[in-house]
């Protein structure tokens, strides 16, 4: 930012308030290009959830507006939009409209210090991970005062809830995270991502043993604190009607759901960053990739896809597996992600003392944790196709399954749709 | 009800309105629930939302006219509903019914206990909150459901039984279409399991819920595989043998407190998959010894039963469904009552909710498949 | 240590049962979807793949109606309304009015297996939303007409209309606006 508004400055030769307001100008550009940036990212999402959810439940999805269903987000959101704004008469007025800003301010601000790219960061801060922990820890305080304002008891006990769980899975969360700083000696998201390398082996994810573990319980806390299943108890529909949502409608609610799917792009871009090696290209050095513009798009690219197929995985989580209780969510968190995330931290440096980086055994290391997760990816697809053929089903690669194309005269059907339908027929049909 | 609501409740308790819309109580039923923060103190009941005196309008109908109606007792087990009606008519006219259509009989009962059951455990799983599960049975059920509309042309309301046999017979090919989907199917249970039935989660959640010792369920009357968890070895198909239920060769499961008690949630959820199981063999079984011959007794059109009243049960896929018939020698019943599952079922709950967790009220809702319209009826 | 091998034993039970649940969600990625999109996307008109005994909307061919009223008795909620008079001119029996009150109409086919001539039957026309419900009243007759007389036993029973086809008519008139013979309320 800075030495981009510098540069900027420099070549337009200006100097003292000058530079000063162009720097504000390039701020507020920045955060609406930030802002725009991450609400396009959850509508796409939004989408995406329907879709693989379709797919998994042997349907189809949203696939009627925009080619293959792609504009329905925004259908999705004009409806909210241009829905009435209801505030119960027994809600608590000003923290009732206030609460889903608290929500989106947080997730959205974390989008700051996300590395896009190379030099595609809004603000690399030397301390991005901290930063990111503290801004999203907002959420928390909006979803507990959404519970309480509502003045609604099943909306209290779902933002009871949800400020319950969330701030339990900081603690496992930071404490996975810190794996990684150990490792890598810095704060930066940049610099964590500078310490990693193009190929798997040189992913934090197959670092040692340990920071494979760490990585499952980074990525368990974090679905925790996004609210998505099996620890979505603060929304729990069958339980809790909404939950802390109940009794939102319109834009305030649609701020909840942003907030929601922003929050999953996020996880997954921090995964990506910590674990998965972010931009960085295979059999190419940071060095030589910031010296050309095809390679940053390359960086780019790759960090969008590894970071999407971390949203998949989510999305994935939520359409397979049932909900915990409460007790339980608990017992999880500090009976079993606590207790490995510090035996995780603690193997860490024991590591770092003893192995020196960069030795045989180092290597070695590397390559059989490596190892190791191919081969569960290997024992999962036989399962998977395992399960396909005891069903007697054929594989169907045609993901974006548009259903068959009709192959009678629409007019028949034209009749009993009214004259909407029957106007795109005609038109078709000549 | 009103004691209930009236009685000023400690200064720490939580008293919870729950329905009569909400979404896991399974149509309309609510429960006024007390709760010390998420633990229940008491869950109470309240029942009628959906009452539409099925049992009064039996009086203002002729016999095979009230057939169509005890399809609406219960969306969910409509063969059932029609063959109790349609065998307490037949005990008070004295009527034998074909072989061939007291096989077709058991056939599509079978076949809806399957339908039944598929959609009770889609509810469960889904109250537990995984969605996908329950849509993959409702494809299944959807392919019962074709079968059906093959068979007798509607794909809920069947009514397909009429009194002294059943209203047509088998369509060309329709026991082919059956052996497919029962080929298709029987691998798809296995594959529910691996889905959601051994989930650990899924485990957690129902194993040591909601325990019934066996003397509660036979104390308040629960019945079918609500009862057969608790441990209690009773099954109408096999004791009080009714139909062509004698000759089929069957197992009944009954809850053996694999992954907790005898009695809770997950024997409740498990007894059922292992239902769907015997359902398969018995159509099987059906599908092999299919006799030839007619499809219904000779029956008066307006048929008029002497004095007298019968009660008469089947084993529906909530337990015991029973039906008692009085007869004034009229056209029309002079009283007809119905004793479903469903509402046993309800019973219970106030009884067990104490100590519950929110959360778990719902698995026991599930579980011990309460269904509104059966109850209120 | 028994508890420690129980924690132990917990995490690696929950780790495969969770991953074979993953593994089936995954595989139904690579599978085909099973619904279809009703109602334009389908291969035929959804009308055309029910199978044949599909209770749809019961229709009466009033060409082969004897006027006998037997399926208004069977109908166990009275949805069907038949008005026969005597012509005082001819002698003989005029049907004047056959409605089908579809909106009270259970689709439990009594009336269709009492039907001794066959003429009343169960279409697969399901499509019948109306804005007023007391549209879904179907007329039959549109003008009285003396009513059919049974086949002898020698006789051929009488040519029908095709299945579907009478309502069908009926349904489309409804879409056409201001059609006063359209089922208004009465």
């Amino acid at each position: 930012m800075e030495t981009l508004s510098n540069y900027i400055a420099d070549y337009l030769e200006l100097s003292g308030l000058a530079r000063e307001i162009l720097y504000a100008v390039l701020i507020v550009a920045v955060a609406a290009g930030v802002f725009m940036v991450a609400l396009t990212i959850s509508g796409l999402l939004t989408l995406a959830e329907r879709r693989v959810a379709g797919r998994i439940q042997s349907r189809v999805g949203p696939n009627r507006v925009g080619p293959l269903g792609l504009l329905q987000w925004l259908a999705d959101g004009l409806k909210l939009i241009m829905k009435e704004d209801l505030v119960p008469a027994a809600a608590d007025g000003p923290l009732f409209r206030l609460a889903p800003y608290l929500v989106i301010v947080g997730v959205f601000a974390a989008f700051v210090s996300v590395p896009f790219g190379q030099l595609l960061i809004a603000a690399d801060l030397n301390v991005g991970v901290i930063y990111l922990l503290a801004i999203t820890s907002l959420v928390t305080v909006g979803v507990l005062m959404s519970g309480w304002a509502s003045n609604n008891k099943w909306s209290l006990l779902g933002g009871i809830r949800a400020a319950a769980q969330i701030v339990s899975y900081e603690v496992p969360a930071v404490l996975a995270v810190l794996s990684v700083v150990l490792l890598s000696g810095t704060l930066s998201m940049q610099g964590i991502i500078a310490a990693q390398g193009g190929w798997p082996w040189h992913w934090y994810l197959f670092h040692n043993p340990f920071t494979f573990l760490a990585f499952f319980l980074y990525f368990t806390a974090a679905v925790a604190e996004g609210n998505r299943t099996p620890f979505d108890l603060p929304e729990a529909e069958s339980e809790l009607v909404s939950g802390y949502n109940t009794e939102y409608s319109g834009m305030r609610f649609a701020g909840f759901f942003l907030g929601e799917f922003a929050n999953i792009y996020l996880m997954s871009a921090i995964a990506t960053t910590l674990f998965f090696g972010g931009w960085q290209i295979p059999g190419v050095t940071p060095e030589q990739q910031a010296t050309s513009w095809g390679l940053q798009l390359v960086g780019l690219l790759i960090f969008v896809a590894k970071a999407s197929i971390g949203c998949f995985v989510v999305i994935w989580l939520r359409w397979t597996f049932p909900r915990l209780r409460v007790d339980q969510l608990m017992s999880v968190c500090y009976r079993y992600l606590v207790p490995l995330s510090l035996l995780c931290l603690a193997a860490n440096a024991v590591y770092m003392l003893l192995i020196p980086a960069g030795s045989m055994i180092d290597r070695i290391i590397h390559y059989g944790t490596a190892a190791f997760g191919g081969l569960v990816g290997l024992i999962f697809l036989w399962r998977v196709f395992h399960h396909i053929r005891s069903v007697g089903d054929r594989l169907d690669l045609n993901v974006l399954a548009r259903g068959q194309k009709g192959r009678f005269d629409p007019r028949i059907q034209a009749r009993r749709y009214g004259k909407f339908r029957k106007k795109r027929y005609s038109k078709e049909t000549g | 009800m009103t004691e209930v609501l009236q009685s000023t409740p400690d200064r720490e308790e939580l008293i919870l309105n729950m329905g009569p819309h909400h979404p896991s109580t399974h149509g309309v039923l609510r429960f006024i629930v007390h709760t010390d923060g998420e633990i229940m103190r008491k869950a109470v009941p309240d029942v009628g939302y959906l009452h539409r005196g099925l049992e009064k309008i039996a009086e203002l109908q002729t016999y095979p006219g009230y057939m169509p109606f005890t399809d609406r007792i219960n969306y969910l087990e409509v063969m059932f509903t029609n063959m109790a009606y349609a065998t307490a008519v037949e005990k008070l006219l004295g009527t034998e019914v074909p072989p061939r259509a007291e096989v077709l009989r058991v056939l599509v009962c079978e076949l809806n206990r399957i339908a039944s059951h598929q959609i009770t455990l889609g509810c469960i799983t889904m109250d537990l909150g995984a969605f996908t599960p329950f849509v993959h049975l409702l494809r299944e059920r959807e392919r019962i459901n074709d079968l059906m509309e093959a068979l007798c042309g509607n794909r809920l309301t069947f009514n397909y039984m009429r009194i002294g046999g059943v209203s047509q017979d088998v369509p060309d090919e329709w026991l082919k279409q059956l052996e497919a989907f029962l080929d298709h199917f029987e691998p798809v249970i296995d594959e529910f399991d691996s889905l959601i039935s051994y989930n650990e989660i899924l485990i957690k959640r129902m194993g040591e819920v909601a325990v019934i010792c066996a003397e509660d369920a036979v104390g308040f009357g629960l019945v079918g595989p609500n009862l057969r968890a608790s441990g209690v070895d009773w099954d109408v198909r096999r004791d009080l043998p009714y139909g062509a239920y004698p000759q089929m060769d069957f197992q009944v499961p009954v809850g053996m407190g694999e992954k907790g008690t005898v009695g809770d949630c997950f024997d409740r959820f498990i007894i059922r998959v292992e239902e769907m199981r015997q359902s398969c063999k018995i159509l099987r079984q059906c599908l092999a010894n299919l006799p030839e011959g007619d499809i219904k007794a000779k029956v008066p059109k307006m048929p008029r039963p002497p004095k007298g009243e019968v009660y008469s049960c089947v084993e529906g896929a909530r337990g015991e469904l029973g039906v008692y018939l009085i007869s004034d020698g009229t056209p029309k019943p002079y009283r007809l009552k119905w004793r479903t599952g469903s509402f046993a079922g309800l019973s219970i709950i106030e009884h067990i909710s104490r100590g519950l967790m929110i959360a778990d009220l719902v698995a026991v809702i599930a579980t011990l498949d309460v269904i509104a319209p059966e109850m209120d009826r | 240590m028994g508890s420690f091998s129980e924690y132990l034993a917990n995490i690696g039970r929950s780790i495969v049962t969770l991953g074979d649940g993953l593994a089936v969600t995954f595989s139904y990625l690579l599978r085909k979807p099973f619904t279809i999109q009703y109602p334009d996307r389908t291969e035929k008109p959804v009308v055309a793949m029910l199978p044949e005994r599909s209770r749809g909307i019961l229709e009466i061919d009033i060409n082969v109606c004897t006027g006998c009223s037997i399926c208004a008795k069977q109908c166990p909620i009275d949805c069907i309304h038949i008005e026969v008079v005597k012509d005082e001119e001819t002698k003989q029996r005029v049907l004047k009015r056959f409605d089908i009150d579809v909106a009270k109409c259970m689709f439990c086919g009594l009336c269709v297996e009492a039907c001794p001539v066959s003429g009343l039957r169960h279409t697969h026309e399901f499509e019948g939303s109306m804005s007023d419900v007391h549209r879904l009243m179907l007329s039959f007759v549109d003008k009285p007409q003396p009513v059919a007389k049974p086949a002898k036993k020698d006789e051929p029973a009488p040519e029908t209309k095709p299945v579907g086809s009478i309502v069908r008519k009926l349904l489309a008139d409804w879409w056409k606006p201001a059609n006063p013979t359209s089922g208004g309320p009465r």
